[in-house]
């Protein structure tokens, strides 16, 4: 007992007593695993923890290494960005299949996206996602995210049409990524509606943190398909014009399709391979409002929460958020919720708040990892890029969304994504 | 990392029922008998008559788990997040969809049926029904082992303020159409975990995770779900 109530002093002794001790100490993992081999030492060591609290949260940090976008707006990150800070928007009208008996007939879709040798066509967009990234450590942990996966190849099989079968599954992109960039581990294909991208940043951050990993690729994917836009079409939630997030006049989404990539390292891996980051995953937080299994929360009370948990992990407060990349679907419930929520969070502030929906439209299962990738060039660059298609502000909207780019100052950002079953998933972006 | 153990509910084609109600635990092959609101005294529920298979099998797992942890009954909603692995996922509602979709090129796609298209929806049925506010998100594994769900649970209680998360599994199976043999055995199982017994649960035991190693319970390996609910059974005993 007496030793339970000096652990300094019995630190002290074992780092004079036990040279090993000391090298172990110095890393974070090798002090959690010291914990758990050694019964009564485990308490010694994580006294040791806590007094290098600073330098082990540095080395247990999440960075954001490598980066890549296919979006409506083109095949690479640089012409996504260059097109949202002009204000281009990427939805047309649909050619992928007849909209005869639909009323909305646009989407943002990705040019000349085929599907060839009854593949779906989620391995030509991951053919042009993969390209644009760098090396990618062989012993990554793969989180790959997606609402639908090779949703084609099953309308393919419905009509009677020979189709993949394995495309279909959730679990295909992981196969997909994990054969094409030859990683020698397993993986994991989150789906959590429009939030599963950004749950997979997070989860992915949580597994770097937690010392379970310490590089994590992030991958999505999603197709534009008439399953999803008859499924949005019955619910009435398409927006006859393109998209406009924010604006009073907003009357539904528009469908978008893309692919990104992101992959995380923890700060100590990164350090040791001499690597420079693009940014850093602060914080994350999920919630559910356990309200109804379409709409939103009116209240927000789940994005707050989630928001909350977020600035708690990444020790961060409300104030110091410099900007929000909103989910900004353009629906009259998400945006009205969205901007309630905030209000709760951030008070009379006027800070920037965006939506990149009107430009790319909504990418649903890649939603979030795009604009987290957004994120870190509005970080990098001190540009929020402007809402396409907002004009006239909704109450409560005016002075913080802007159809024009606007300057920024600070070193973190918010982004959210809420989604059907009452999901609401938020990453804290840093430099 | 650790959790307790309070709380085990299940589905399969061999019982269905909380942990405490039984002694044995298997997870054959074969056809999962429907699932009604009795199983779960869900009656009340408006929503239940509307869910899919899917929904309906991993909603009353849920509920088979929390009731054995004790928690089942809510005033207030909860901050308990639920975590599920899946291979099929909401597959045979995805095609029972598109089906409407096909006929009247779109036009007469069924809104009911879309909103259960996501492999994750259940979770918000429960979350709605139970009051859980905590993460969810539902995923598949690229090579299942059926304990993804409680290693992906344990890193998140590492962090979560209240502590208390669902884990589990849950397929119904392949839809006829696609003509595959059954990967993984149709039903599902839920684990109710705590990071502290702050609230005097009582517990099956204790499961572990460290740095990269295998998940282990009661300081053994473990093995396989099957298993690990097998030991959680004798443990009590």
């Amino acid at each position: 007992m007496e030793l339970r109530r000096q652990p300094r002093l019995q630190l002290a002794w074992h780092c004079r007593h036990n040279r090993a001790l000391m090298s172990l100490l110095k890393d974070f993992n090798h002090v959690k695993s010291y914990r758990h081999r050694n019964g009564l030492r485990e308490f010694r060591a994580y006294q040791g923890l806590k007094m290098s609290k600073s330098a082990n949260n540095e080395s247990r940090q999440v960075v954001i290494m490598d980066m890549a976008a296919v979006t409506a707006l083109g095949n690479n990150l640089e012409e996504l960005w260059q097109g949202l800070v002009a204000g281009r928007s990427g939805i047309g009208p649909v050619t992928r299949f007849s909209v005869d008996g639909y009323a909305a007939k646009i989407v943002a879709a990705i040019d000349d996206l085929s599907a060839s040798g009854g593949r779906s066509m989620l391995h030509e967009l991951l053919d042009r996602l993969l390209s644009q990234m760098g090396p990618v450590p062989p012993d990554a942990f793969l989180i790959t995210a997606t609402l639908k996966a090779g949703i084609d190849n099953l309308q393919s099989i419905c009509r009677g049409r020979p189709a993949d079968f394995q495309d279909v599954l959730l679990s295909s992109l992981c196969d997909i990524v994990g054969r094409k960039l030859g990683l020698t581990g397993s993986g994991m294909t989150i789906s959590a509606t429009c939030a599963s991208s950004t749950i997979a940043l997070a989860h992915g951050a949580a597994l770097i943190d937690a010392g379970r990993a310490d590089a994590v690729l992030v991958c999505c994917a999603e197709m534009i398909t008439e399953y999803a836009f008859a499924g949005f079409s019955s619910l009435k939630a398409l927006s006859l014009v393109a998209c406009r997030p924010f604006d009073r006049d907003r009357n539904g989404l528009s469908l978008g399709e893309g692919a990104a990539g992101l992959l995380l390292m923890s700060a100590a891996r990164a350090r040791r391979e001499n690597r420079t980051h693009l940014g850093t995953i602060l914080g994350w937080g999920i919630s559910n409002d356990a309200t109804h299994i379409t709409a939103p929360a009116k209240s927000g009370q789940g994005l707050v929460q989630a928001i909350n948990r977020a600035l708690t992990t990444a020790h961060r407060k409300a104030e110091e958020i410099c900007a929000v990349n909103a989910h900004g679907t353009g629906t009259v419930y998400n945006d009205l919720m969205e901007l309630t929520a905030f209000r709760q969070v951030f008070g009379n502030r006027r800070l920037p708040v965006y939506s990149v929906k009107g430009a790319i439209g909504h990418t649903l299962g890649v939603a979030g990892a795009v604009e987290t990738i957004v994120g870190v060039k509005t970080l990098a660059t001190g540009t929020v890029p402007p809402t396409a298609g907002f004009v006239h502000p909704e109450n409560g909207a005016e002075n913080l969304v802007s159809c024009e780019p606007q300057t920024v100052s600070g070193d973190c950002l918010l982004t959210t994504n809420s989604g059907f079953g009452g999901v609401n998933a938020v990453l804290i972006i840093g430099k | 990392m650790n959790a307790y153990i309070t709380g085990i509910g299940w589905i399969t084609v061999d019982s269905k029922g909380c942990g405490r109600e039984h002694t044995h635990f298997s997870m054959p092959g074969g056809q999962l008998a429907e699932i009604k609101a009795s199983d779960i005294a869900a009656e009340l529920y408006p929503n239940f008559r509307r869910l899919d298979a899917y929904s309906r099998l991993g909603l009353a797992a849920v509920a088979f788990a929390l009731r054995d942890a004790g928690l089942d009954q809510w005033e207030a909603k909860r901050d308990i997040g639920i975590i599920v692995s899946t291979v099929y996922g909401c597959l045979g509602t995805d095609v029972d969809y598109y089906m409407t979709v096909i006929p009247e090129g779109g036009s007469n796609a069924s809104p009911a049926l879309f909103s259960y298209t996501s492999a994750n929806s259940f979770l918000g049925e429960a979350a709605i029904y139970f009051g859980l506010t905590g993460t969810g998100f539902a995923f598949a594994e690229q090579h299942p082992t059926g304990l993804a769900a409680l290693q992906a649970g344990l890193v998140k209680l590492f962090r979560e303020d209240s502590g208390q998360l669902l884990a589990g599994v849950c397929d119904i199976g392949c839809p006829p159409l696609f003509n595959q043999p059954a990967s993984v055995p149709a039903g599902a199982v839920f684990f109710m975990l705590e990071k502290s017994r702050g609230r005097k649960a009582q517990s099956y035991g204790q499961l572990h995770l460290s740095g990269s190693d295998p998940l282990r319970f009661n300081d053994n390996p473990v093995t396989d779900l099957t298993t690990l609910v097998q030991q959680c059974l004798d443990f009590r005993l």
